[in-house]
């Protein structure tokens, strides 16, 4: 399993060396046209034609009914978001009335504008800063020459050995101290660099040859210069990948907002909200799959457009808890 | 080289060493950032958990030391006791069913010779959506008079009773993280030369044989590196059994699982203390887990 970790000219790589995990998969993207070249070479084998006619049809089949119970739950979602109440105990998938009153109910009534714009303020500020903390350290672990570089650099490794939820106490005590919960702040604190996404982008500056680096140093740039003018802009596709890998899974973070912000609803994202209308509105199911919706829809937006970028961040992001 | 070193001037030296320290001060500055955070965050908590754990820890702070106590308690404590029975009993299922279902896609996506990247995008969407969001859908499908009773005949309040909660969150998590497994395992089917198929189909091997018999001993590392993904993110679930069961992981303890249990002492018991000792012993069972993973596949792999 030696291919994954090789950064190649093709692009973006996937860190597939994760430390201290298992053996790593090959990089997602690259080996795709190596497996389309395996299915022609199959096909174009001679007196098969009629058994890959039924593997085809096979495999659609398959792929349609896989495409079918996968896609089923978000389809109701939007369906019973624009039902009436009444209407949901029919299991009709196209509404007889559609209508928006649900979302008007849970982005007003509900706060669901306002834990939308939390969650958006605070995803974004994460990722502006995560980018910037991220690429400036991963370019000082991959370019820069300095004493105890290789230990402080498994240091950040050893970080995501530590599980979320053996810090949950002592930062929620500390931050306690501290006065910090119920503070936007607290949150951004808490995500502000992670060592996955410094990985990350150390491994992209690592394929950057030396050349351009040289060349500006030779004209006079500093150190600062050349990062920022010179390595951030060639890193483009790192920086695309940490940013919304970054993005995404603060705006879907349940947990820490659950911790920070418990005592200030004013504060909840729409994770939180989200718990929170469960417990109290339970079976307000047009509102509640409304609110998922708001939820679920910008990053569908985002993956509809970017969606190399998670393909290739998924071995850093690891598995959903 | 020795010969320029020994004939440049002192100045040119001098520019060389100051050049070097430039360099360091400027490579700590840039780290500084991430690891004053990696410090405070991380490395200062796991320490603190290990000092709170020490002692009998309420809203306002310390209240007496208890020395191993909190650890000795739980040796005894059958809430956490069923709290880890739960929790290996859902970690189980859990990565079974979406290693078996994220290969079953892989395999299928795999032999697409048309469209494979757009359904590979697809299949992997659930594993991207927001977790609170999936768990709401998944009640309103899996209520008693919600869809999917309607569709299969079925009878069950399915997060409602104690038999079936825990097994509809395997279920739901399965098929969110299936997703995320299919694009492991598309990466090590895709590293399988062409020519050992090839060589099956010459001798004559049917699909089913050739899959069992081929290809999946091949993927022998992705099995291994899913599982133990799976098995680290299984005994972590939180999201799911505390939003389905409005954070009381009930019906009667049935979702109660360690990192729930874990929130409850810390936040409804307020017993800091004892819920830092359960941090740490979750970390130790992460840990031990991986490391039996390890062993087994280790030996097998040299056998």
């Amino acid at each position: 399993m030696a291919g994954g970790d090789v950064p190649t000219e093709k692009g973006f790589v996937p860190p597939a060396e994760a430390p201290l995990v298992p053996p790593s998969p090959p990089a997602v993207e690259e080996l795709a046209f190596a497996g389309e070249a395996a299915a022609g070479v199959l096909a174009g084998i001679p007196g098969r034609t009629g058994v890959e006619r039924t593997r085809t049809i096979v495999v659609y089949t398959l792929l349609g009914a896989i495409a079918l119970v996968y896609f089923v739950p978000f389809l109701w979602t939007i369906s019973t978001s624009l039902k009436s109440l009444p209407e949901t105990e029919q299991f009709n998938l196209l509404p007889h009335h559609p209508t928006l009153h649900a979302y008007h109910d849970v982005l007003t009534t509900f706060h669901f504008l306002r834990y939308a714009a939390n969650s958006a303020g605070l995803a974004a500020t994460v990722t502006v800063l995560n980018v910037f903390l991220c690429s400036l350290g991963g370019y000082a672990f991959a370019r820069l020459r300095f004493p105890g570089r290789e230990v402080l650099f498994m240091a950040v490794l050893a970080t995501l050995m530590i599980p979320d939820q053996l810090r949950l106490v002592p930062i929620f005590v500390k931050f306690s101290q501290w006065h910090l919960l119920g503070h936007y702040h607290a949150y951004v604190l808490i995500k502000l660099a992670s060592a996955a996404q410094l990985f990350l982008m150390r491994q992209y500056f690592l394929t950057i040859p030396r050349d351009l680096e040289e060349a500006a140093k030779l004209d006079g740039a500093g150190y600062f210069k050349t990062f920022w003018k010179v390595m951030l802009p060639l890193a483009g596709p790192a920086i695309a990948a940490v940013a919304i890998l970054e993005f995404e899974g603060t705006w879907n973070d349940f947990f820490w907002p659950l911790i920070i912000f418990t005592t200030a609803p004013s504060h909840f994202t729409l994770p939180v909200g989200i718990f929170s209308f469960v417990t109290t509105y339970q079976t307000q199911w047009p509102q509640l799959m409304a609110g998922s919706a708001i939820a679920i829809a910008p990053i569908a937006v985002i993956y509809l457009f970017f969606q190399r970028y998670f393909v290739a961040g998924v071995a850093s992001a690891g598995v959903k808890g | 080289m020795a010969a320029t070193a020994t004939t440049s001037s002192a100045t040119g030296a001098r520019s060389i060493g100051g050049e070097r320290l430039k360099e360091t001060l400027v490579g700590y500055g840039f780290i500084a950032g991430p690891m004053l955070v990696y410090g405070l965050l991380f490395f200062y908590p796991i320490a603190y958990s290990i000092y709170i754990s020490r002692y009998d820890w309420g809203a306002l702070g310390k209240i007496s030391s208890r020395g191993s106590g909190n650890y000795r308690d739980l040796l005894h404590d059958h809430r956490f006791g069923l709290a880890v029975k739960n929790g290996l009993k859902f970690t189980i299922g859990f990565a079974v069913f979406s290693m078996a279902l994220g290969l079953f896609v892989a395999v299928v996506v795999n032999n697409a010779v048309r469209a494979r990247t757009f359904f590979r995008s697809a299949y992997y969407f659930p594993s991207i959506a927001s977790s609170a969001a999936i768990t709401a859908i998944a009640l309103f499908v899996l209520s008693a008079d919600g869809i999917f009773n309607k569709l299969t005949g079925l009878h069950h309040a399915w997060f409602g009773e104690s038999g079936t909660a825990l097994w509809a969150i395997v279920g739901l998590n399965s098929w969110t993280t299936s997703g995320t497994v299919m694009l492991f395992y598309l990466a090590y089917l895709q590293a399988i030369p062409t020519e050992v198929y090839e060589a099956a189909a010459i001798d004559g091997a049917g699909a089913w044989r050739t899959f069992w018999k081929v290809t999946f001993p091949l993927l022998k590392p992705g099995h291994f590196f899913v599982s133990t993904l799976l098995v680290i993110g299984g005994l972590k679930m939180f999201d799911q059994a505390f939003i389905a069961s409005g954070g009381s992981g009930g019906p009667n303890n049935s979702t109660l699982v360690p990192v729930l249990y874990l929130y409850r002492v810390a936040f409804y018991d307020v017993r800091f203390g004892y819920a830092a000792a359960i941090g740490l012993a979750l970390m130790l069972l992460m840990f031990t887990l991986t490391l039996i993973q390890r062993l087994t596949f280790g030996r097998a792999e040299a056998a």
